[in-house]
């Protein structure tokens, strides 16, 4: 016992100054950047974001105003009819707005695939956002109180889990119409109870634990005790699945615009829109004699999407990894 | 415990959950709002709205009382009528769609169970080699691929008239559009009749052409469906071979001489295998899920087809009906996954 305290003090007293936090984040930000497949999708991931942000905050950079995304709006202002007699195929001189190709209406898709990413990328993050934190207070409060508030949570959640997302998230958004807000109104409804039941399990597993005990002893509140003691210990596996979410939501987001549930016009920035417009060249293609298949619009959409979950799901993988001390070397 | 009692206690765990799901679905249905929920019944021949829905049940100032009559309508098959995709009572919709995507879904699942088994056990007994390396990112590929994008790359590269190497245009793509639906086996809404699973239907009527095109007509949407499945099954597979391969019996096996492959096969592999059932449920939910974007791409005459065109048009009883149906699908696949989880494992039921 003595030489314990005395150990402490010697590990105070010396020439680097224990600091626990610092040093587990240290640890924690090595292990993680040892794991290349994890920086190079964090990296995307980033710059995927910084052209959302660039394209919301200064449209003019990449060459398109904003604002002007209806169909045929796009179409009579900017296109002269000579170029609506061919789409434009990808790498051909109509500078960079058509460095890869045109889409339908020939609307360059590179603007519109950059425009896209600030609604897919912006709804997704609000979505998971609000899911987890609305799922996580929900999940800590019923975790933590157990009982009847515990079985009625798991109920509900278990309505949720038995129909699948996707089936959800089209039921849902026809209660609010066709557009793209009642998308991603119908995505908030159905996406808490997957924190609810992370956060409710990582609450059961904290709220035994010894220090959880001590601050009841020590007086602490209920309310208290969540918020302040078991909420920030289950934040790690919630920031995990945030990551790992961002990249299921946006095809979620994409698949139900593909669908034509949320009923967007045509060349509306919007991936599943673009991969959309795309197909119609696709199933309408006749093979004659000096006809080629328009790819592009169906391709190019699909795999920006296709770059970005595969990086996010790297990035969360990673991540994973490296809050996991377990794992670690 | 004996596995009765354990059939019938999990079977009871179905009922408030399925509780759930009728509550969820009436809350839907209220706030679609009378209009719309009238419209499946035929409203014109009343004077008003409210007139058409007292005829059924609904009352919209009544929750209650409105709630039963919509348990009576859910559960007698009285689902109103829908307009698309085609015009008929959603329960005969149902009826003829159903047996399609169950020949979708079986198909989807046996091929990625047959490939799944030897691929993930291959992978599992070689952890970190270059061919687990190749099969992390095929698991991750898996799923992070649109599905519905997926399945344009094959249409392109194989599917018939629009393949870009002139010799792989292979398979048609265009559901049953371009089958010969002259044939007397198909009724008014071009299914097959007796059992509207079209390859047995084209066997039993000795069709053989029809039920060729019919196998053709399968193989994309298949390889579309596998291939999201496929990925979930195999990480999950190559995490049990790994976690059973570090097990004290297998170094037993070792030490007494037992050969590789059978330490592989018998050991390692039946162990693995047995978690692998637990996620099955999980897998069902992501076919359903993929089925819609499938069945939509390829016009494949399925309820995930169905359930998208009632969603796009907004007509109520086929969208409620088919959410919960999926539902219901949903939770008699986990219940047999579990039954049959604590059939292998007799742990479980304890």
């Amino acid at each position: 016992m003595v030489e314990e305290v005395i150990g402490l003090e010697q590990v105070n007293a010396g020439t680097k100054k224990y600091r626990p936090r610092l040093e587990l984040f240290s640890a924690t930000v090595k292990s993680f950047v040892s794991n290349k497949a994890a920086v190079i999708g964090a990296v995307i991931t980033f710059i995927y974001f910084a052209i959302a942000i660039i394209d919301t905050v200064a449209p003019s950079v990449f060459g398109i105003p904003s604002g002007e995304y209806t169909d045929l709006g796009y179409y009579s202002k900017h296109i002269s009819p000579v170029e609506t007699f061919g789409i434009f195929s990808p790498g051909t001189s109509h500078g960079f707005k058509y460095l890869l190709g045109g889409t339908i209406f020939n609307y360059p898709l590179l603007p519109a695939m950059f425009a896209s990413l600030k609604f897919d990328l912006g709804y997704s993050v609000l979505i998971v956002g609000v899911g987890a934190l609305v799922g996580s207070a929900i999940g800590v409060t019923a975790g933590y109180l157990g009982r009847w508030a515990d079985e009625f949570m798991m109920r509900v959640t278990d309505v949720f889990f038995s129909v699948p997302f996707l089936i959800l998230a089209i039921a849902f958004s026809t209660i609010f119409g066709h557009d793209m807000l009642s998308a991603v109104y119908a995505l908030l409804i159905i996406w808490w109870p997957i924190y609810a039941r992370l956060s409710r399990s990582l609450a059961l597993s904290t709220k035994s634990l010894n220090y959880v005990e001590a601050a009841t002893a020590a007086g602490s509140s209920k309310v208290r005790n969540i918020f302040y003691h078991v909420f920030p210990n289950v934040l790690s596996p919630i920031f995990v699945q945030i990551s790992l979410d961002l990249g299921s939501i946006i095809l979620i987001f994409a698949t139900l615009s593909f669908l034509g549930i949320t009923n967007l016009p045509y060349s509306f920035p919007e991936l599943g829109a673009l991969i959309s417009d795309g197909d119609n060249f696709v199933t309408s293609f006749i093979p004659l004699p000096g006809f080629h298949l328009i790819w592009w619009p169906l391709i190019i959409p699909g795999f920006f999407l296709l770059i970005f979950t595969v990086s996010i799901n790297l990035f969360g993988d990673g991540m994973r990894d490296a809050l996991d001390p377990k794992l670690r070397k | 415990m004996e596995l009765k009692y354990f059939i019938i206690r999990r079977a009871l765990v179905i009922i408030p959950t399925l509780m759930g799901l009728t509550i969820l679905t009436f809350l839907l249905l209220w706030a679609y709002g009378p209009n719309l929920v009238a419209a499946g019944f035929e409203s014109e021949k009343y004077h008003n709205v409210a007139a058409a829905l007292a005829a059924q049940g609904f009352n919209f100032s009544d929750p209650i009382g409105t709630y039963f009559s919509y348990l009576a309508h859910l559960f007698t098959g009285n689902w109103g009528t829908i307009n698309q995709p085609i015009s008929a009572k959603t329960l005969t919709a149902v009826e003829i769609f159903f047996p399609n995507t169950i020949q979708l879904a079986i198909a989807a699942t046996i091929v990625s169970v047959i490939i799944a088994i030897p691929l993930g056990t291959y992978i599992g007994a070689r952890p970190n080699s270059p061919a687990d390396q190749a099969g992390r990112i095929f698991s991750l590929s898996g799923y992070a691929l649109p599905a519905f994008w997926l399945a344009y790359v094959l249409i392109i590269l194989f599917g018939k008239k629009v393949g870009v190497v002139p010799y792989l245009n292979i398979f048609p793509y265009d559901g049953n559009g371009s089958l010969n639906v002259s044939s007397p086996i198909f009724n008014n809404f071009h299914v097959s009749t007796p059992t509207h699973i079209l390859l047995i239907d084209a066997l039993i009527a000795g069709d053989i052409p029809l039920f060729e095109s019919a196998f053709m007509h399968l193989i994309l949407p298949v390889a579309t469906l596998t291939y999201g499945i496929l990925a979930g099954i195999l990480r999950f597979i190559r995490a049990g071979m790994v976690d059973a391969s570090n097990q004290e019996f297998v170094k037993t096996a070792r030490a007494k001489g037992v050969p590789e492959k059978t330490v592989i096969k018998k050991h390692i592999r039946k162990n693995a295998l047995l978690p692998t059932v637990t996620v099955l449920g999980l897998l069902v939910s992501s076919l359903l899920g993929g089925v819609v974007t499938v069945e939509y791409v390829f016009d494949y005459l399925g309820i995930g087809y169905l359930a998208v065109y009632t969603a796009e048009a907004t007509q109520v009883w086929g969208i409620l009906v088919l959410t919960f149906i999926f539902g219901i699908i949903l939770m008699i696949t986990n219940l047999i996954v579990d039954v049959i989880y604590a059939f292998l494992d007799p742990r479980i039921r304890y």
